[in-house]
């Protein structure tokens, strides 16, 4: 089928109707919203990531105060519907266009999610890690930086795939802004070919299949390559 | 001059439990003393007080004269001189056996690459593991973990070594290559205090032996006294069970 698709979007005689013609014809505009779904979800996950693997950390060996800051920030995102965090953004906070304010609501609560995930996977090393690197003279934070930290991450790795499917799904919901991405690109063109709707949504499913698809064999040959034998796994 | 390691009257309690009860002692350089005692003894509390890595309550412990409970002092450098070799081994698991010798060169002692490694493969091979450097902790037999561990605090060239019964959680068949490792760090002149129940290898390594009960020292003295001439109750009683559980002790 994938075959038929790249021939039909080369100009090749179609399937069956007018509507896949239609739908290849304007298969140009639809990768233009699928490069900015894309933008968009890289930079979510990685805004997320920046600030929600030190939350992680701090969510474990944080100080009572900042542990509370953030453990209570991260409910807040997390009971949000991320709607409504675009909407604060969008027309109340105003901080920026429609693009910045879905990369930054979908980046936060992403945050919020993938603090889980690292304050998880930390908590699964065990204590025992700590206490072999401070015997040998590490302090806290290089025993975390250089023993607990590398085995917490490839734990999350399962966890983060989760996490970067549901960001680069939920990129669609930035179509409440006027965001161009590919839901809201696919939109725009059934409008034009109201009989081309199924085609379209069809089309539009495929590609966030595929985008989701390699995301986590991507992800899974991370995890392979630095993965380490474990008790388990000899 | 002052003794390696001096221990004056420490105190140790979680919550209402008094773990150590004034416990004293010196050690030379060079001394390998041995710490036995029923478990709950506070044998294992003992010893990390002695790096810091439990805090202790009163009293004063000094390495090479310097007083290491003080409030100023540097846990971290104190670590360095006081290497630790952990009942569970404690190998940073995503770590060959090399790079878990490396790590502390590296991070803590700031040595370059090649020099590490170089130094690394030194103390493999003073355990007898060169040949599994690239070998992960998971992919290691219980006795040969500990010896990563053990080579892990060699390389620090620390003054003391703590060993918390580190034949504890082998196979009786894999005690031998630890202890054995043991007696040769032993022989070389490495200052160690051990806790163990392996009573061959106190009466053969040890040059002093303490016996623990309750949180204070009941006996202490040659291994010969304690085994054969013990006057205490207690340290006979204790012995003799140990030794109908973990083997004879005799030469």
């Amino acid at each position: 089928m994938l075959q038929a698709l790249a021939d039909a979007s080369f100009g090749a005689v179609v399937l069956q109707s007018g509507d896949w013609g239609f739908v290849f014809e304007n298969a140009d505009y639809l990768l233009e919203g699928t490069l900015t779904t894309v933008l968009l979800t890289v930079a979510s996950v990685l805004l997320g990531f920046l600030v929600g693997f030190p939350a992680g950390v701090v969510e474990v060996y944080g100080g009572r105060v900042l542990r509370a800051i953030v453990g209570t920030a991260g409910v807040v995102l997390r009971g949000t519907p991320i709607l409504v965090i675009f909407f604060f953004g969008y027309f109340v906070f105003r901080f920026g266009g429609a693009f910045e304010t879905a990369i930054v609501g979908l980046g936060l609560r992403s945050a919020a999610y993938q603090s889980q995930i690292f304050r998880g996977s930390i908590q699964s090393v065990s204590e025992g890690q700590m206490e072999g690197a401070r015997s040998v003279g590490m302090s806290k934070l290089e025993a975390i930086r250089w023993v607990v930290v590398p085995q917490a991450l490839r734990r999350s790795i399962p966890g983060f795939q989760n996490e970067m499917t549901i960001v680069l799904k939920d990129t669609s919901i930035a179509y409440a802004i006027g965001v161009a991405e590919l839901l809201t690109l696919s939109r725009e063109l059934f409008i034009q070919e109201t009989t081309a709707v199924m085609e379209v949504f069809l089309f539009a499913s495929a590609i966030y299949f595929v985008l989701t698809f390699t995301t986590n064999r991507g992800l899974d040959y991370l995890g392979q390559y630095y993965g380490i034998p474990t008790e388990e796994s000899v | 001059m002052n003794p390696l390691l001096r221990l004056d009257s420490v105190y140790k309690s979680y919550g209402d439990e008094e773990v150590l009860r004034g416990v004293s002692l010196d050690m030379e350089v060079g001394d390998v003393e041995v710490v036995v005692g029923p478990s709950g003894s506070g044998k294992s509390t003992l010893l990390r007080c002695v790096n810091r890595l439990t805090e202790i309550d009163d009293g004063d412990i000094y390495l090479d004269g310097d007083r290491v409970t003080a409030p100023d002092t540097d846990v971290n450098e104190l670590r360095r001189d006081v290497g630790m070799v952990f009942q569970d081994f404690n190998l940073f698991a995503h770590k060959t056996a090399l790079g878990n010798v490396t790590l502390g060169l590296r991070r803590v002692r700031g040595m370059g690459k090649v020099e590490a490694r170089e130094k690394a493969m030194e103390h493999l091979d003073q355990v007898g593991l060169g040949d599994q450097a690239d070998s992960y902790p998971a992919e290691l037999s219980g006795g040969q973990k500990q010896r990563v561990g053990i080579a892990r605090a060699l390389a620090m060239d620390p003054k003391l070594i703590l060993f918390d019964e580190p034949t504890s959680a082998l196979d009786p068949e894999l005690i031998g290559e630890v202890t054995e490792v043991m007696r040769d760090l032993a022989s070389g002149g490495m200052t160690m205090l051990v806790v163990t129940h392996e009573m061959t290898f106190a009466r053969e390594a040890a040059s002093t032996m303490t016996f623990l009960d309750q949180g204070e020292i009941v006996e202490r003295g040659p291994p010969e006294q304690l085994f054969d001439r013990s006057e205490r109750k207690r340290t006979r009683e204790f012995l003799s069970r140990i030794t109908a559980r973990h083997g004879d002790a005799q030469p």
